[in-house]
């Protein structure tokens, strides 16, 4: 909600004050402030750092000169426009960043079961929320494997490009190998068992969490149409 | 960037001085100060419960993993000033695992991949792959694609491959986990024959009976440090028993059997077969 928001919300000041109240006050209450700040900025810098650029310089229609590199022009309105989308990327990235640092995978899933959506596509969300940091492992222990074998990821580019290969071919077949196993080990569980099954846990969910949920998403609504509307200009 | 070894010809002994290294800032000293020298040919086994150091420990010694206090030496080198490609050149190190490092189309390429990277070529590639090919019981499989062979036969191969890197230093980290009898039978006689060469083995494992039987020097860790380090007898006899217990491993069979019939330290078959006499 906060990522579609930000985007919503016209302007620099919005999204700012929807950052700061929305990303890092609740990040702050839940401790993770510092790992929320890395992985967001991590997530977002190589297409924050492009769009920042891209419209900086090459702003259509711009005409107020800010500075000058060659031939390139930097516009205060491409400086003003790229601020606006630098604020939404970060917003977007520590949305979601936060959502991942604050929720625990099974927790999700359960919840999601338990609000009567399909055991599959629960273990899916999951499973998905799950794959990147595993991916990441993976990748790490292939490489450790690789580089024990003499073969060199630092230096020069070709070198690099030409290391990816024994990298990539285990970290895919692997990850292939793997979810065939995990298939089989969930149908050997009763997985695709039809009819209702019951919770081991109900994830906490407080009356006061409730209410904050839907009074965003209330917002978030009354936001959209408001800016449609145009009734803020 | 150069593969080659910096200095004279090497006698390749291992040494850690003070090592310590932490997985995270302010985390578990995973290592806490371990002093290991390792001479050149010898077979060593290192052995402790899951989360000892173990594997941390052998990944200092070619580079992988940088200590956070303390230093590793290679031939004398000191190992913070030499790429972990370098130092696959004089340390060949085997992972536990082999579907994460098998990636080549055939047997062949697969275990072609190391030596290539340290330069070999032309005949002297083609004898060192069919001599690890051989010693691994692959030979006749080159045009074999490797997920076409079994768990324990993808182990081998990866034993193999590092095997073909003709590497003075082969660490092993479980080698016999998934293995056959067959297979545990080969893995015995590539250690034995690399350590006729004058190799050093050091290898990782659970299986007591493999230790006690395959190496002369067994080295005992609990969290991040060495608490036992001597030879099998000295290790697996009885008033070492308790320091065993403390980090959950049991001795091998033959040596309780010899505990109980009062006929000293027997740690492997053998031993005990000749303590029990004619």
């Amino acid at each position: 909600m906060t990522a579609i928001a930000a985007v919503a919300l016209g302007g620099l000041p919005g999204p700012i004050i929807l950052v700061a109240a929305a990303v890092v006050l609740p990040a702050m209450a839940a401790r993770v402030l510092g790992r929320l700040v890395r992985t967001a900025l991590l997530l977002a810098l190589p297409i924050a750092i492009s769009a920042f650029l891209v419209n900086l310089f090459f702003f259509p229609g711009a005409t107020q000169v800010l500075f000058r590199i060659g031939p390139i022009v930097a516009t205060v309105e491409g400086f003003g426009f790229a601020l606006e989308i630098l604020i939404r990327i970060l917003a977007i990235s520590g949305a979601v960043t936060l959502f991942y640092l604050t929720t625990r995978p099974g927790d999700l899933t359960l919840d999601l079961e338990r609000r009567g959506i399909s055991p599959r596509v629960a273990f899916v969300t999951n499973a998905s929320v799950q794959t990147v940091p595993a991916l990441v492992e993976r990748a790490g222990q292939i490489t450790a494997a690789q580089r024990a074998r003499g073969l060199d990821t630092e230096g020069n580019i070709w070198r690099r490009v030409r290391g990816i290969v024994p990298i990539v071919g285990p970290v895919i077949l692997g990850s292939i190998a793997e979810v065939e196993e995990r298939t089989m080990a969930l149908e050997a569980r009763g997985f695709t068992r039809p009819g209702r099954r019951t919770l081991l846990w109900t994830p906490a969910d407080s009356v006061r969490q409730s209410i904050g949920r839907w009074l965003m998403l209330a917002a978030l609504v009354a936001l959209i149409v408001v800016r449609l509307t145009g009734v803020l200009g | 960037m150069s593969h080659d070894w910096p200095g004279p010809s090497p006698v390749t002994e291992l040494r850690t001085e003070g090592l310590v290294h932490r997985y995270a800032d302010g985390g578990v000293r995973a290592l806490d100060g371990v002093d290991l020298h390792v001479a050149a040919g010898e077979r060593v086994a290192i052995v402790g419960q899951n989360g000892s150091g173990k594997t941390t420990l052998v990944r200092h010694l070619n580079g992988l993993l940088r200590p956070t206090e303390g230093r590793v030496t290679v031939d004398g080198t000191d190992a913070a000033g030499l790429t972990i490609a370098q130092l696959a050149s004089r340390v060949g190190l085997v992972f536990q695992d082999p579907d994460r490092q098998i990636f080549a189309g055939s047997v062949r390429s697969e275990v072609e991949f190391g030596p290539r990277n340290l330069g070999r070529a032309g005949a002297e590639l083609r004898d060192a792959v069919s001599r690890a090919l051989e010693a691994t019981g692959l030979a006749g499989e080159e045009a074999t694609n490797p997920y076409d062979l079994g768990q324990s036969r993808r182990k081998l191969l990866a034993l193999a491959s590092v095997l073909a890197m003709r590497t003075p230093v082969l660490v092993l980290d479980e080698p016999t986990t998934g293995q056959d009898a067959r297979g545990l039978e080969r893995v015995r006689t590539v250690i034995e024959s690399a350590a006729s060469e004058g190799r050093t083995v050091i290898a990782i494992s659970h299986d007591m009976r493999f230790v006690a039987e395959s190496f002369e020097r067994v080295i005992v860790m609990r969290a991040g440090a060495i608490i036992l380090d001597g030879s099998a007898s000295h290790v697996f006899a009885a008033d070492a028993w308790d320091a065993l217990a403390s980090t959950h491993l049991e001795p091998p069979l033959a040596a309780a059997i010899g505990q109980r019939l009062d006929l000293g330290s027997t740690p492997t078959d053998a031993s005990l077969i000749r303590a029990l006499g004619p």
